[in-house]
């Protein structure tokens, strides 16, 4: 066995995070090496490093024995290391020939394109991947997803790499696709491809994988033949983490349901689920990327277009809209703080005014100052918001800072249900544990909070219950008192066998 | 086949405006009668050809999602008064007719420089260049015409004839095929379509996105100051504002011709067809006798039809 690709102590600092801390470990030639972690883990940092969209921060990399240090994605390419991502990198309005030889396509003498060549190669590498059945002139965006993906591995093909990173490859796939996609992996094998293969799912990894790698909060856990290891094994190399902090005590929710969810399905996307938010109850959301539940936080909040179900609060069903769950006392907090949270180029002060700008404004639509800088300056001081003053633009707080604020502004319009999207991403961990007390304090009030969350930790420490889902499944109900983080896992990731329900 | 509603919606959405054009002239050639005479319709193309010709290099940005440049009509307008003042000043008229050109090219790369290398966003870059280069424009003509006997060399360029066909239209379907050529048989357009469909795909499959977009920028600049030269050597002489009057026909015709503004997607022989209809809104209202402000109504309010036909896409959606 020959070594293909060594990695050798590499690391890449983001500023405030650490992304991957001293990763070493090697892919042997001709093997398919497995890379598993939870999200947020390193596991998109580390193929970005190795395909030359990113450059370490420290470390090397060694190919067949020589140094490389990628500065492009051309370079990783030139190299012989093609990466399919996870994000959809196809063309969606070109057709299929033009996408598998993007960046490569064929020319006769003056840039000519020859299409002769162009259809005769494409015809070929789909041949060798048993997708014959694709019309070469369709465009991408007619394509199933399964065919999609073969379009990205029929990419990489042409540029006769012997290094094939997946990232994800299978998430848009059914199970026929997916069949199919492990077929044309294990022929490529078979033709001496090295792969290095990312998968959340891990039974795809112990059908594929020769060898594994476990990330975790951007530290190698471990690399292990695959017959030397087992799933067990490996959920809880993933999760292994201690409860670190503490989180604050729980208060006893009360039985008074505020939120009611009936039935609620939205195609693919989730299907079917229902449960009862009460007062004072913090109910948490966990499942894997793709799982449906940032889609659900969407459409609790009205936001997110459904084809049944109903969400009922004080006995009214709640019209699909933002505007409505706003009126009715429901908050969102949405992931992507700074698309969607805040506005970063409005002051402190007008980002918590703004939902309830109406109120303090008389019938012209002149806003009362004095009032505005009150009610800002009341919540600013209860949350502890760091700034300079309430003036000051939101682009300059930092992100935990820029999240109190965006939740500022819900409790400045006395919300009554507050939906968390990812609330601690990408904050710092002090701030990450204030914001635990903020949760911890509002469900005392008696607020309804729904935390949708990667983090399990997170999720324990804070919830009364937590629902756990896969593919748009509710795949469990916990109570978070009498569970622990590998039987969420275990649910997530669809392994719940000789696991009882605690709930 | 099962034609799907949304595939109905797109096409109507990329060619909409191609009925509303045909009614048009339907509609013209029944109650005039000069509207479809050989020598109307070479008006017609010939009024068409320098905004069609710089609308080839507007679709190119666009396409490549690279934003989208104002300033052509400006670069238009200075290249023009080069010209004039070149050969007025006693130079060879083909000097005149290079610096014209050059002119354009080194502006359109000024611009791609400041949007590829300096990022700013294409729309601002090009509107303080518009602003600047009209300037200059006023500066060297001093708000004078300019015009000397020795630029009737030049008249040839777009009052010439050849056969029955001006000069001006044989150009314009000239470039007009050179660029179907370019972006639907070479390299060149394959990834410029791939740019404008997935910019980070493209860069991940190793394409200089930044040098196909420099590129895009400096054929719009070379158009544009080869119009230029055509509307100079149409009027006989040049002015400072002569550019003006350009800068709304250019844009629209590359968004009638159903060029997507966030890029990727359009056809370059629709852009043609949406040129020639909008020289074909105003030849058909003075054929009507129709006044020359409700002319101008009438045309805006084809334009908001044919437009609006752009919207569908997103409706579905």
């Amino acid at each position: 066995m020959t070594v293909k690709l060594e990695l050798k102590k590499l690391s890449k600092q983001f500023p405030g995070v650490k992304a991957l801390d001293q990763i070493s470990f090697s892919i042997q030639t001709g093997e398919i090496h497995g890379l598993v972690g939870e999200n947020g883990a390193g596991k998109s940092t580390l193929i970005k490093l190795i395909s030359g969209a990113l450059e370490p921060t420290s470390g090397e990399m060694a190919l067949d024995n020589r140094s490389y240090r990628p500065r492009s994605p051309r370079e990783a390419l030139n190299a012989g290391i093609s990466t399919i991502y996870q994000e959809r990198s196809w063309l969606p309005y070109r057709n299929v020939m033009f996408n598998i030889m993007l960046g490569n396509e064929p020319a006769l003498s003056g840039a000519r394109l020859d299409f002769q060549n162009l259809r005769s190669r494409c015809e070929e590498i789909l041949r060798m991947l048993g997708a014959r059945d694709i019309p070469l002139s369709s465009r991408a965006e007619d394509l199933k997803a399964g065919q999609k993906q073969i379009l990205e591995i029929a990419r990489a093909l042409v540029q006769q790499s012997s290094l094939l990173i997946m990232d994800e490859a299978t998430a848009a796939l059914n199970n026929e696709e997916q069949e199919a996609l492990f077929a044309v992996i294990k022929n490529l094998k078979a033709s001496g491809l090295t792969i290095l293969y990312i998968s959340h799912r891990l039974e795809e990894i112990f059908r594929l994988a020769d060898r594994v790698t476990v990330l975790r909060d951007g530290k190698l856990v471990r690399t292990a033949a695959i017959s030397e290891t087992t799933k067990d094994q490996l959920i809880t190399d993933m999760v292994g983490r201690s409860l670190s902090g503490a989180f604050p005590q729980k208060s006893q929710p009360s039985a008074r349901p505020l939120l009611e969810v009936k039935n609620l399905s939205a195609g693919k996307y989730f299907r079917q689920l229902s449960f009862t938010v009460h007062e004072g109850e913090v109910m948490g959301i966990a499942g894997l990327a793709g799982s449906g539940k940032e889609e659900l936080g969407l459409a609790l909040f009205g936001a997110f277009p459904l084809e049944s179900g109903e969400r009922i609060m004080a006995g009214k069903i709640l019209p699909p809209s933002p505007e409505k769950a706003i009126e009715h006392g429901i908050a969102y907090l949405p992931d992507d703080r700074k698309k969607e949270g805040i506005f970063l180029t409005l002051s402190v002060k007008r980002n918590i005014s703004l939902p309830v700008l109406k109120s303090l404004s008389n019938v012209l639509g002149h806003i009362r100052r004095r009032q505005e800088q009150a009610l800002a300056g009341e919540w600013v001081e209860r949350l502890a918001v760091k700034t300079p003053g309430l003036a000051e633009l939101c682009e300059n707080l930092s992100g935990g800072n820029q999240q109190k604020v965006s939740l500022a502004k819900w409790l400045a319009s006395r919300a009554k249900v507050i939906i968390l999207s990812h609330p601690t991403q990408e904050i710092d961990v002090g701030a990450k544990f204030e914001f635990y007390q903020l949760i911890a304090e509002l469900s005392r009030s008696g607020k309804g909070i729904i935390l949708i969350s990667s983090e399990l930790p997170e999720l324990l420490g804070l919830c009364h219950n937590i629902l756990v889902m896969r593919d748009g499944k509710m795949a469990a109900r916990l109570d978070a008192s009498k569970t622990d983080a590998e039987t969420i896992m275990r649910y997530a990731l669809g392994h719940e066998i000789d696991v009882k329900s605690s709930a | 086949m099962k034609i799907s509603r949304a595939k109905v919606y797109e096409f109507l959405a990329e060619n909409g405006f191609i009925i509303i054009f045909i009614v048009w002239c339907v509609f013209l050639t029944t109650v005039t009668d000069s509207f479809l005479k050989v020598s109307n319709l070479m008006t017609v193309l010939r009024q068409a050809s320098i905004v069609g010709i710089i609308a080839i290099g507007e679709t190119l940005i666009v396409l490549m999602g690279a934003g989208m440049d104002i300033s052509l009509a400006a670069i238009l307008g200075l290249s023009g008064v080069l010209v004039a003042t070149t050969i007025a000043g006693g130079f060879p008229v083909f000097t005149g007719l290079l610096a014209g050109i050059f002119t354009g090219g080194i502006i359109g790369f000024g611009n791609g420089i400041l949007v590829t290398r300096v990022r700013i966003n294409g729309i601002v870059v090009t509107l303080g260049m518009m602003y600047a280069l009209e300037g200059v424009a006023f500066v060297l003509t001093r708000g004078q015409t300019i015009s000397s006997p020795a630029m009737q060399t030049l008249a040839p360029l777009s009052r010439g004839y050849l056969g029955p066909v001006p000069v001006p239209v044989l150009i314009l379907f000239l470039f007009y095929g050179l660029a179907f050529y370019l972006l639907n048989y070479t390299v060149f357009g394959a990834r410029a379509y791939a740019i404008g469909n997935n910019e980070r795909a493209s860069w991940l499959s190793g394409i200089n996105i930044d040098r196909y977009r420099l590129l895009a920028y400096v054929f719009a600049g070379l158009l544009a100051g080869f119009g230029g030269v055509m509307q100079t050597a149409r009027m006989g002489s040049a002015t400072g504002a002569m550019g003006s009057e350009f800068l709304f026909p250019i844009l629209t015709a590359v968004i009638l011709g159903g060029v997507s503004l966030s890029g990727g997607k359009g056809k370059i022989l629709n852009v043609l067809i949406a040129a020639v209809f909008l020289t074909t809104i105003n030849n058909g209202l003075i054929l009507l006798n129709v006044p020359i402000y409700s002319q101008k109504i009438i045309s805006g309010a084809i334009l908001i039809l044919a437009l609006s036909l752009d919207r569908l896409r997103n409706v579905r959606s």
